[in-house]
């Protein structure tokens, strides 16, 4: 299952989708997105991932943003994203907010709907305002689609993407066991092919997916490591791990463990249950402001996933990752779980990264048993 | 521009002593870094010899260069050392090394051999990167950090800005030092930026409501290395609770070591003063490199 492969062939994927159902096509940038909603207006919900690419473009648009920012207004202006009909986006990081406003006034066909969900998501009043704020998107999309989003098309939906969140959370379990079979890169991939397809498709290839995996041997035996962080948009930073003799086991990224975490538990009023479920997701930085759940959640996953170390990795430039580093750092030194924070933009540095990763890999070995981790000089 | 103003001398020694037939185990540590490259070699757990030289372009040869100068003149060959480990930036160019090892580790047990075994934080200043090492009571790392942005802290930049000035590279630190207040430091997150700066001071004092000495401005540019090593420093896990951030344990390995126009500022800003050693900061990663080659070596 080459799953990296489809996250790369998306564009063609969704412009052929388009074509064989006749759909519309809405592009959304933020973890929050209730695609449900979407899904049940017939339309494809199509995460925009961001790209590696050289950009003379995006610098007189939103000169000084996060380079995912400016990534996707260079892939919309240079004609990448032609299929897209919609594009959402839902109240959160300030950046992608600028590359959402900049790309739909280069091309007012769009359909545009900015969806505010509370940065306090668990306050009194975040379920009802959340839940005003979905049925006018309702309305709107049935306004554009010309159809009606009846409560069975809804259920049908919540029934596809709760099942999508099933069988990622069973290949996620996978990842507990001592010598897991399949690496970090893999789930990586697989959760980034999965943001970009028709979740009734990609069920069926997860299933086999994790036929597949049941029949795989056990992995190597590695230094089990965790991901935290700004989102990340390719699967390098794992892959060096593994080169080095390390395994990410789990991840605590918007779009890792965060985006399948929760399902929707149905209710009579859907789109409660629809807010419900996005304010009780587990949250990144700028939605956690009340209680800061996420270190605990962090460290919930830590000890579940059995992980020797964590990895900080934040996008330069990302605000909101880097506002709860304090509370974050603290926990993880209270609590023993060693950690290397690090700052990179879409591109993984390999000799720079690399000797941030083989000293930390070593400082952890260390911890379980002798100062050890010799690498072999290769042959060049 | 002329480089001679930014090129550290280089060194070479050796003890010459035939008694490293009767020594123990004879390990070597090579260390290439971006502009300096290190080889130590040790025997028996001393320091045999050493040769600290610029890198150039060619990692390889710069290795297999200060190996065989630190091997010295009396009789030993690459054939008596037991292990060599390399580290450092250039580490999979060394033709020679049996094993590589991370920058980190290499520094923390070089400058544990280097100034003594209450070292708990190192901070190496090399060319490139400015690393902040925690160490445990014993030999083992508890946490680090390195730079994220360019190069303001880096030696490289202090090279280019002598060459630019026309400063050797030893005075500019003990000229800093003459200054009676430290002014603001200039712009530390681009060293580029940094250095047009302080060229900037020199030129047109007429415009400055209040024009700078040259020592103050030496001072001031100095400064902003020394905020900027400090920010990464700083992020390390504190030490044990109750303990202040940075105690007496605190070593300078690295180029940038030498600059006291540099380390005087961070202790001063800090509240310590820096252990000292007889031997060349520069060395704790060669040194660390062939420690750890013997331990390798005998299995530890």
């Amino acid at each position: 299952m080459n799953f990296r492969q489809m996250a790369a062939d998306r564009h063609t994927y969704a412009a052929d989708w388009k074509a064989r159902t006749g759909g519309k096509v809405a592009d959304y940038f933020e973890p929050y997105f209730p695609e449900e909603i979407a899904y049940a207006a017939g339309i494809l919900p199509v995460r925009v991932l961001a790209e590696h690419e050289p950009d003379v473009i995006s610098d007189k648009w939103i000169y000084g943003a996060c380079f995912p920012a400016r990534d996707m207004i260079n892939q919309f202006l240079r004609g990448r994203m032609d299929y897209m009909d919609g594009l959402v986006n839902v109240e959160g990081c300030q950046w992608i907010f600028n590359a959402y406003e900049v790309i739909t006034n280069n091309k007012p066909a769009l359909f545009r709907h900015y969806l505010f969900l509370p940065d306090y998501t668990d306050s009194t009043t975040s379920k009802d305002v959340l839940r005003s704020e979905l049925a006018v998107f309702r309305e709107r999309l049935e306004a554009w689609t010309g159809r009606d989003i009846t409560d069975e098309k809804l259920d049908h939906a919540i029934a596809v993407y709760n099942e999508n969140r099933l069988l990622l959370r069973r290949i996620c379990e996978l990842r507990r066991a001592d010598r897991p079979v399949l690496t970090g890169s893999e789930y990586m991939d697989m959760l980034l092919a999965n943001q970009v397809m028709d979740k009734a498709e990609m069920n069926g290839l997860l299933e086999q997916f994790l036929r597949e995996l049941e029949g795989r041997q056990p992995g190597r035996d590695t230094i089990r490591l965790m991901l935290i962080g700004s989102e990340t948009w390719n699967s390098d930073l794992e892959r060096l791990v593994e080169s080095l003799g390390g395994n990410v086991v789990v991840d605590e990224l918007d779009n890792g463990t965060s985006y399948f975490w929760n399902p929707v538990y149905p209710q009579k009023d859907r789109l409660m249950a629809l807010a419900l479920r996005y304010l009780g997701r587990p949250h990144n930085p700028v939605k956690d402001n009340n209680w800061r759940r996420r270190p605990e959640h962090i460290f919930e996953l830590a000890e579940d996933y059995h992980v020797d170390g964590a990895i900080i990795s934040k996008q330069i430039y990302c605000h909101l990752h880097g506002t709860d580093n304090y509370a974050v750092w603290r926990l993880l030194r209270e609590r023993h779980i060693p950690f290397h924070y690090m700052e990179r933009d879409m591109s993984v540095p390999e000799e720079e990264t690399a000797l941030r990763l083989e000293a930390f890999l070593n400082q952890v070995r260390a911890g379980a048993t002798r100062l050890a981790g010799w690498h072999r000089k290769a042959v060049l | 521009m002329d480089h001679k103003y930014g090129r550290w001398p280089e060194d070479v020694w050796s003890s010459h002593s035939a008694g490293w037939r009767q020594a123990g185990k004879i390990t070597a540590g090579i260390d290439v870094g971006t502009t300096s490259t290190q080889a130590a070699v040790l025997c028996g757990g001393a320091l045999y010899g050493y040769a600290n030289l610029h890198t150039g372009a060619d990692f390889g040869a710069a290795a297999g260069r200060a190996l065989d100068l630190a091997l010295g003149d009396s009789g030993m060959t690459r054939a008596d050392l037991a292990a060599v480990c390399g580290t450092g930036f250039g580490k999979r160019n060394i033709a020679c090394a049996d094993s590589t090892m991370d920058e980190v580790h290499c520094h923390a047990r070089g400058a544990r051999f280097l100034f003594g075994a209450g070292v708990r934080t190192v901070a190496d200043l090399g060319g490139q990167t400015v690393k902040a090492i925690r160490l445990y009571d014993w030999n083992r790392v508890r946490d680090f950090m390195i730079n994220d942005k360019c190069a303001t802290g880096e030696g490289r930049s202090l090279e280019v800005l002598c060459d630019l000035l026309h400063i050797s590279i030893t005075e500019i630190g003990p000229k800093s030092l003459e200054a009676e207040r430290d002014p603001e430091p200039v712009s530390t997150t681009c060293w580029a930026y940094a250095n047009a700066e302080t060229l900037g001071l020199f030129g047109r004092p007429e415009f400055k409501a209040e024009p700078l000495t040259e020592a103050e401005i030496y001072a001031s540019h100095l400064f902003a290395y020394a905020w900027r090593i400090l920010g990464v420093i700083g992020r390390l896990s504190p030490l044990d609770a109750g303990e202040i951030q940075i105690d007496g344990g605190l070593a300078f390995t690295g180029g940038l070591a030498k600059n006291p126009g540099i380390t005087r500022r961070i202790e001063r800003e800090l509240g310590v003063t820096a252990l000292t050693s007889r031997w060349d900061p520069m060395l704790a990663g060669a040194i660390g490199a062939a420690l750890l080659a013997a331990e390798q070596e005998a299995g530890e």
